[in-house]
């Protein structure tokens, strides 16, 4: 690490991150785990290439770059965030925000049959509303309501797709 | 000559009122979607994707025209008024028209940034007409080991060569190359990866893959350090429009960033971004007014937009002559051709000429069309940028849930598009370019199957990749690409090092 010829990264001298020790042995993981589902695929008969010779290829591969990752890390590399349109680079990550998003949104999943399209999207527009920062939660649910409904007439309507009507067939 | 007369044939089937309706649509939804921060081409085109599930193919396509060059166009208008691009190749338009913009001359950065479009996207269509038959004439003939190792060759360009970092390039593409291993292997039935879910079976379609990654992770990402401080946004007054010395700066970057666009396009080495480079300092190099550059030069939106636009037509050549897709977008494209059962590829000039005529014809109307709309109607798009961006966001979230639910009426795929927007999530965070999992996912399972085809018929013999010429000398260049870089980087590192 003291001889700066093989250090060509100069993010080398800044320590060991944790987070990007996680992706490293995460890959890994991966590669691990893929491996193991490759030998549960048996073999296939009266063909020179077997449904296992690409998942062996890929896993293998999988285990050979997230080895290389690992050592990447821990000679002291790490990843810098993306630079995303309305993403402020600097800003302290919040991870309750992604986690609201989340909930919303499984939550939304899980009840657009029972409940409906409409009120099953509308649960996710409004976590997402109230995650990005508007709590004028009247207008928010009011939108919420409107952007769902919309959508719903245009796709199943327009578009001849089916969705969940859940509480409002027969009203739509 | 039969490329003029197919044309025509392919302008017969694109004029019809309801296929000119279809472009129409497309073109406008394009421009609406690609307008919007955040969605760039390629998640553009697989949103719109449920659009088209009711259109027989022909009218799809002509549709999907209208998204591609629609996308394209409503970036330029992002990054003019914005300042930030919606894709790497919009960077530079981003950097100089901005500047432009924020010197109260954003109509006219605007107004080359249409045109350069209209005149880069029309000159490269005509190339791509003439080029692509004659192209798939010869394409007939490459034999399966040839077209295994141009996947290989389109892999390690997107992934390894043209990225940031090659590492991380090719676990993206690893992982895309393993969501595209889930389900039935179709050649011998065994299931692999289904962790025992009947739904897996099918395999994972790549809508659910393209819209996790691309817009339910960047929805996370974005919220999780969202900027406090509003976007400024640079007011447009009327229409997009030029003077007559924009027009006599303008016209030559066009038609250089056209040659530049083109060319770099139609082979894999990695999309847009590096002609609009080329292009930007050919144009300083090139300038009477190189002081300009930096500070909103003309030329410096002119030429690069020029070779956005024409690398976009040029990406359609391997697409349509070898099913060699070359950006992110093109693959979508690829695989919205599988939906319909059809494998882009020499072959498709002769089963489905109508299809790609009309597609072909439909890029022209589209490009007329969409100067048409670009330059009148500037201003409403401008209008797009000042939505809120709590609810911007949320009806993304809406529109990516109705595309993927649609796609087998399941609430499972809703549960895989959580996890892969975990997973686009992290690979923002921890800096792991998207496009090559997308790749990866598309093309993984058209590479296995060709790699098996040539080991089927040259009886297991491996030694086919190298005895077979043009195989032979495709993978050498695999090998090029994958390490030539890497010297380089290292030497220059050395180099630097010791002075």
């Amino acid at each position: 690490m003291s001889d700066p010829v093989t250090t060509p990264i100069p993010a080398a001298r800044r320590g060991l991150s944790v987070p990007d020790l996680l992706v490293a042995l995460g890959v890994l993981i991966i590669g691990a785990l893929l491996l193991i589902g490759t030998l549960k695929i048996p073999f296939g008969i009266n063909a020179y290439v077997g449904p296992r010779v690409f998942p062996m290829i890929v896993s293998v591969g999988t285990l050979a770059l997230g080895a290389l990752l690992l050592v990447a890390t821990l000679r002291g590399y790490r990843a810098e965030p993306a630079a995303e349109e309305d993403s402020d680079p600097d800003a302290q990550p919040d991870l309750r925000q992604p986690g609201i998003i989340l909930g919303g949104f499984l939550l939304g999943s899980l009840i657009l049959v029972p409940l409906g399209f409409v009120v099953g999207t509308a649960v996710m527009y409004f976590s997402v509303g109230f995650a990005f920062g508007e709590r004028r939660a009247p207008l928010l649910a009011g939108v919420a309501l409107i952007v769902a409904l919309v959508t719903y007439v245009a796709f199943t309507r327009g578009l001849g797709l089916s969705l969940p009507a859940g509480i409002l067939k027969g009203v739509l | 000559m039969d490329a003029i007369q197919s044309l025509f044939a392919g302008f017969e089937t694109a004029l019809t009122p309801l296929n000119l309706l279809w472009a129409l649509v497309g073109v406008t939804l394009g421009t609406l979607v690609g307008v919007l921060p955040g969605i760039g081409p390629a998640l553009t085109v697989a949103l719109l994707l449920p659009v088209t599930a009711k259109l027989p193919p022909v009218s799809a396509f002509i549709m999907f025209a209208g998204i591609y060059y629609g996308g394209m166009f409503g970036g330029s208008t992002t990054s003019i008024l914005l300042n930030t691009p919606g894709e790497s190749s919009s960077i530079i338009t981003a950097l100089e028209g901005n500047k432009m913009a924020r010197r109260g001359r954003a109509a006219a950065a605007l107004a080359t940034a249409a045109i350069g479009s209209f005149v880069a996207g029309t000159i490269g269509t005509a190339l791509l007409t003439f080029a692509a038959p004659a192209i798939a004439d010869v394409a007939v003939q490459i034999p399966p080991s040839a077209k295994f190792a141009l996947i290989m060759l389109a892999f390690v360009t997107i992934s390894a060569t043209f990225g940031g970092s090659p590492l991380r390039g090719l676990i993206s593409l690893f992982l895309g190359l393993a969501i595209g291993l889930i389900g039935t292997d179709l050649q011998s039935g065994q299931a692999r990866f289904t962790l025992g879910y009947p739904e897996l079976l099918d395999g994972i379609d790549f809508v659910t893959v393209v819209i996790g990654l691309f817009a339910v992770g960047e929805t996370l990402f974005v919220a999780s350090r969202l900027r406090k401080d509003k976007a400024s946004v640079i007011k447009l007054d009327g229409n997009a429009r030029m003077n007559r010395e924009d027009w006599r700066r303008s016209w030559k970057p066009w038609l250089r960033g056209t040659a530049l666009g083109f060319p770099f396009g139609a082979i894999p080495a990695g999309g847009a971004e590096i002609p609009t480079f080329l292009s930007y300092t050919l144009e300083k190099k090139l300038s009477k007014h190189p002081e300009e550059f930096g500070k909103g030069a003309i030329e410096g939106v002119a030429g690069p937009e020029a070779a956005n636009n024409a690398s976009a037509a040029g990406v359609l050549v391997p697409l349509l002559t070898l099913g060699l897709p070359t950006s992110a977008t093109a693959a979508i494209l690829l695989a919205a051709f599988q939906q319909y059962g059809l494998q882009p590829g020499p072959l498709l000039f002769v089963t489905s000429p109508d299809l790609v005529w009309g597609l072909i014809a439909s890029l022209y109307i589209g490009n007329v069309m969409l100067l048409a709309l670009n330059l009148p109607l500037a201003p409403i798009w401008a209008k797009l940028l000042l939505i809120p961006r709590p609810f911007l966001y949320a009806g993304i979230l809406v529109f990516s849930t109705v595309g993927v639910y649609s796609l087998n009426n399941s609430v499972f795929d809703l549960f895989l598009l959580a996890i892969f927007g975990l997973i686009g999530y992290g690979m923002r965070r921890f800096d792991f370019p998207v496009t090559p999992a997308i790749i990866g996912v598309i093309l993984g399972p058209v590479s296995e199957s060709q790699f098996r085809t040539a080991m089927q018929q040259s009886g297991g013999d491996m030694s086919v990749f190298v005895r077979q010429p043009l195989s032979a000398f495709i993978l050498l260049i695999v090998l090029a690409a994958l390490v030539v870089p890497q010297v380089l980087k290292s030497r220059a590192a050395r180099q630097g090092a010791a002075s």
